[in-house]
Order: structure tokens, then sequence, then C-alpha cells
């Protein structure tokens, strides 16, 4: 039984300089995508919305991948969802996951459509299911706040 | 496009470690054993596609490698390519080929791949799920290679209730198969059984380490042709009779279903192609780097009912003497994954089983075989058709 919590983020640096397990990836900003991280770390998921299809999409393109529109805004959406499916990883393929073993790779499906890998965060990944709604969270990760999800509470 | 387009002839290395070679040592090793297993001369190769070999290595500078490759062979091609589509790269390297010779620009084509694997402890695990998954939007959360594939397993599990033991069930045929093929890492170890594959250690949910394909290194080749070259090299080549491919995603997360990836769309087209149905086909060869591939295939290419793919395999039809053989070399789970080569293997098995060349284990009717390889994670897929 392994509880998973967020490190806030003083002990993320903390057990950084007091190990020699690396820093997790952080996810590199690209210009198009600023306002996902800005929202994040606002507590807030936003998505880029094409009017035209009247749907929101992941990952942000600078163009709709439906229909190519590149007049696109940003819509701040519920962050609940279900996971679609998962696993859970018993042999960590990065060293800045070791101690997250056993973790959940799982793909959630947003109620607004839009699907995301994330992980499992705040549950015991014993009792992950297909099916079972989420909601988003936020990981402190460096100098950044991604996206991850949860059971909804 | 009955009849237009033949392989006459297919070589392979034995899957092992070669710590002493790179990529492209064991590109030279292929070209060796190829050469010196059939009577093939400089005139006979008239184009040639390569694919980077280093690239499972967690990056390659070889994009050059047919460059390379012709000269150091000593011809002059009308037509070559460095191409890659992970593991669909020689399924679509056999398309390539095939519409040159149909366009009259070459008149055989050697499609040719080596590959490397990095030990998966040894950063290995980390350079492939970089290479893999999406380096913003995927990575970051820990992507890691079977635990992708287990989650089409888990989705798989849920729609239609499939057991983690009926996945079991192909490795279990596979290693039946492996035993009977001197070329495959495990032969002359032992069969499996649905209890010692669900005993063994834990990878990622429903996997465990025998779900998993072996990571090796090796490569081969396949020598595309016009119908009359083929027949001056075998008096039986294996007829390409249809092909199709589809490219679908590139990362898991975006694929429009974990049961429905796209695989269907390059059988159908494949065919279509040879005028023939999935009850005419005798056997398939059908890319398994998890155990779940070849059971969610059979049913996305129509072999078996959807969501029966679990009761197909739990039926023993796909293992040696059953009534659909499946994987007839062992698979890349028990013959062994090749890395960027990994492609090859079910190519060169469905070519030999309808050249009637599979020895211990050639099947008593392979008048037409079926050969699903796809790239990435389940993305870009390649079906071809094999006829005598």
């Amino acid at each position: 039984m392994t509880e998973k919590t967020i490190p806030e983020k003083a002990s993320l640096e903390t057990s950084v300089s007091a190990n020699p397990i690396p820093a997790k990836p952080q996810p590199r900003i690209t210009p198009w995508a600023a306002p996902l991280w800005e929202a994040c770390a606002q507590g807030k998921l936003s998505l880029p919305y094409c009017s035209q299809c009247e749907a929101s999409f992941y990952y942000p393109r600078q163009w709709c991948p439906q229909c190519f529109n590149q007049d696109l805004s940003w819509l701040e959406l519920s962050g609940r969802g279900k996971v679609y499916s998962f696993s859970v990883v018993h042999q960590s393929p990065l060293p800045s996951y070791q101690d997250d073993v056993p973790y959940v790779l799982a793909i959630i499906e947003l109620e607004e459509g839009p699907r995301m890998m994330t992980n499992i965060l705040n549950c015991d990944v014993d009792k992950v299911r297909v099916d079972m709604p989420v909601e988003v969270t936020f990981e402190e990760r460096g100098d950044m706040t991604i996206p991850q999800f949860q059971p909804l509470k | 496009m009955a009849h237009s387009v033949a392989i006459a002839a297919v070589s392979e290395m034995k899957p092992g470690r070669y710590p002493d070679m790179s990529g492209y040592d064991l590109y030279l090793e292929v070209v060796r054993q190829f050469l010196a297993e059939w009577s093939i001369k400089p005139g006979d190769i008239q184009g040639l596609l390569a694919c980077p070999s280093g690239m499972a290595e967690g990056g390659s500078n070889d994009i050059f490698v047919h460059e390379q490759l012709y000269e150091e062979l000593g011809i002059h091609p009308l037509f070559a390519d460095t191409m890659n589509a992970g593991g669909s790269t020689y399924g679509l390297m056999v398309q390539r080929a095939a519409l040159a010779i149909k366009q009259g620009i070459a008149d055989s084509v050697l499609c040719i791949g080596a590959g490397k694997f990095p030990k998966v402890g040894a950063g290995g695990a980390e350079s492939m799920a970089r290479m893999i998954s999406h380096e913003i939007y995927e990575f970051p959360y820990g992507t890691f290679i079977p635990a992708i594939y287990a989650q089409v397993a888990s989705r798989h599990m849920f729609e239609y209730g499939t057991t983690p033991e009926q996945f079991a069930e192909v490795a279990v045929s596979s290693r039946e198969w492996a035993l009977k093929n001197p070329a495959a890492a495990m032969y002359g170890t032992e069969s499996l059984s649905v209890a010692k594959v669900r005993e063994s250690r834990p990878i990622a949910t429903p996997f465990h380490l025998y779900d998993c394909s072996i990571p090796l290194e090796g490569g081969a080749a396949i020598l595309v042709t016009s119908p009359a070259t083929a027949r001056r090299f075998t008096s039986q080549p294996a007829y390409l009779l249809g092909m199709g491919e589809y490219h679908s995603h590139r990362n898991i997360h975006q694929a429009p279903s974990l049961t429905d990836v796209g695989c269907n769309k390059a059988g159908q087209q494949a065919y279509r192609s040879a005028g023939l149905g999935p009850g005419d086909m005798d056997f398939a060869q059908i890319y398994d780097a998890f155990s779940v591939n070849p059971l969610v295939f059979m049913e996305e290419l129509e072999l078996c009912p959807k969501g029966r793919g679990g009761e197909f395999f739990q039926s023993g039809a796909s293992r040696p003497g059953g009534d659909f053989p499946v994987n007839t070399y062992g698979g890349l789970l028990s013959f062994g994954h090749t890395g960027d080569a990994s492609g090859m293997s079910m190519i060169v098995e469905g070519a030999r089983q309808i050249m009637g060349i599979a020895g211990e284990r050639q099947l008593d009717k392979a008048d037409i075989g079926l050969v699903h390889s796809y790239g990435g994670m389940m993305s870009e897929h390649s079906t071809l058709i094999f006829g005598r």
C-alpha cells in the first residue's frame, strides 16, 4: 500500500540536495503553450479552444488539429475527467522516478473530451481503475507547475 | 496486385548481444551472411533501402547509411534511401520497393536493417522513453515503454473482460514456436506456462517480465524483385499479393482509441489490394513487442471477432499444430527483439513459410499469409499479404 503525496516545493529542493536522485524532468515551454503553464501556476487547467469546432484540444498547437483554424482562444476547463487507461509501474525507467515506484502512469479523458498523459497522485496505486473519476491537481516541478490528477473528492 | 512483385531471398542474423559491433558493423555482417547464403551478384541489386541503426542507442547520426552501404557493396543503385518508421520500417520498405518495381524504376531492391538495443537497466529505458514519448506532454510523467503497452492491455481488459492470463497465453504460444527455431534466442530452453509468466517479475501492470520481448541485437536482409528475377533465385518466391499502410498518431495519448490504433485500416487496404479476406489467410506473423499486441491485432485484422482475442490465444489455435498459427518463428517475445531491426523478423518468417524453407516449423498449409508490423507506440502500421 503506497500513499502518493505531492512534495512541497521546499521539501523537493531539500531532497534534491540531500540525495543523488536527479530532479524530475521539467516540460519545455513553447511560446504558443505559455498560457497553459501560466494557468497551472494559478491552480487552473486551461487549454486552447477552437470556436469553429467548439472544442478544446490538448496538447497546445498553433492551429486547431480538426480544422486548421489559427484564431484560437484559451478556455478554463472543469479539471474533472475519468481514467481512460493506466498501468502501475513497478520498474522505473527514470532515475528521477525511482523513489516513486510503484507509481501510476495513466491517460485521463477530460469531461470536455481531450486526453492527457498523467500520473495519478494522492491515492493507493492498487485502487486505480479504468473509468475512475479524477480531478486535476498541481505539482511543483522545479520553477514550474505541472498538471497532475487525483481521485475526485 | 497479384504476382507483380516477389520476395526472392531473405537472410537474418541470430539475435544476440554483439558488444564489439557497432550498428554499422552489424549491417556489414548482415550483408556478409546474405551474400554467403544466396548467390547474388552486384548486378542483381538495383535498389537499396536501409534504416538508421543506432536509434535504440539513444540517437543516431547514420542517416546516410544507404550511401555507405551501396558504396561498400560496390553498386550504383537506381533507387535508394535511408528511411525510418520504427518497427514498421521494413514493412514499409517492402511497400516502397514494390512501388518502385511496379513503376519500372528498379527491378530489384535490397531492403536491409541492423539494430542495437541498449540494456534496459543501463539507461536504455530512459533513452527509449525519451525517444518514444512526447518530450513536453508525456516524458515528464515518467513514461516507460512497457507501461504504455500495459495501458492498451488495461483498456482491453476494461472493454472486453480480457484477463492477464490471456495475455500470458500469447507468450506461451510464442515460446512453443521458438523451441522449434534454432535461430531463436529461447531455442533450447523450456516451455512457458501461464503460471510461469504470471510469477515472473512484475514490470508494469498487468505485465510481468515474460509479457515483454527480449532486447537483443541483430539484423536481416530481404531482396524484393520482379517475379521473373525472383525465379532466378528460388523455385518458390513469396509473391506480394497485397499491402496497406496507415499512420494514426505519434504519442499514445493522441491515439483515437487504445483498442483501435489504426492496424485495421492498414489491414483493410491490404485485403482490398489482394482481393482476399481474413478467412483466406493460413497464418499471421504479427509484431509483438509485448504480449498484448498479437491479441489486439488479431481482432483489428479481423482474424478473430472483436473482443475475442483472449479466447483465441487461450484456445491454443496459434500454437504448433493449431488451426491458425501465429508468430511461427517465436515472435519478438521468444525469438528476440533486435532493436532498430525488429520489424524485419516477422517479414523474413512470413516469406520463409511461403517459400517452404522454414525448417522444423514449416507449416503444412502456407499458401497465403499475413505479416503485420507497426512503428512507434502502435502509431504507424504496415500489412503485407504473401502468397504462392
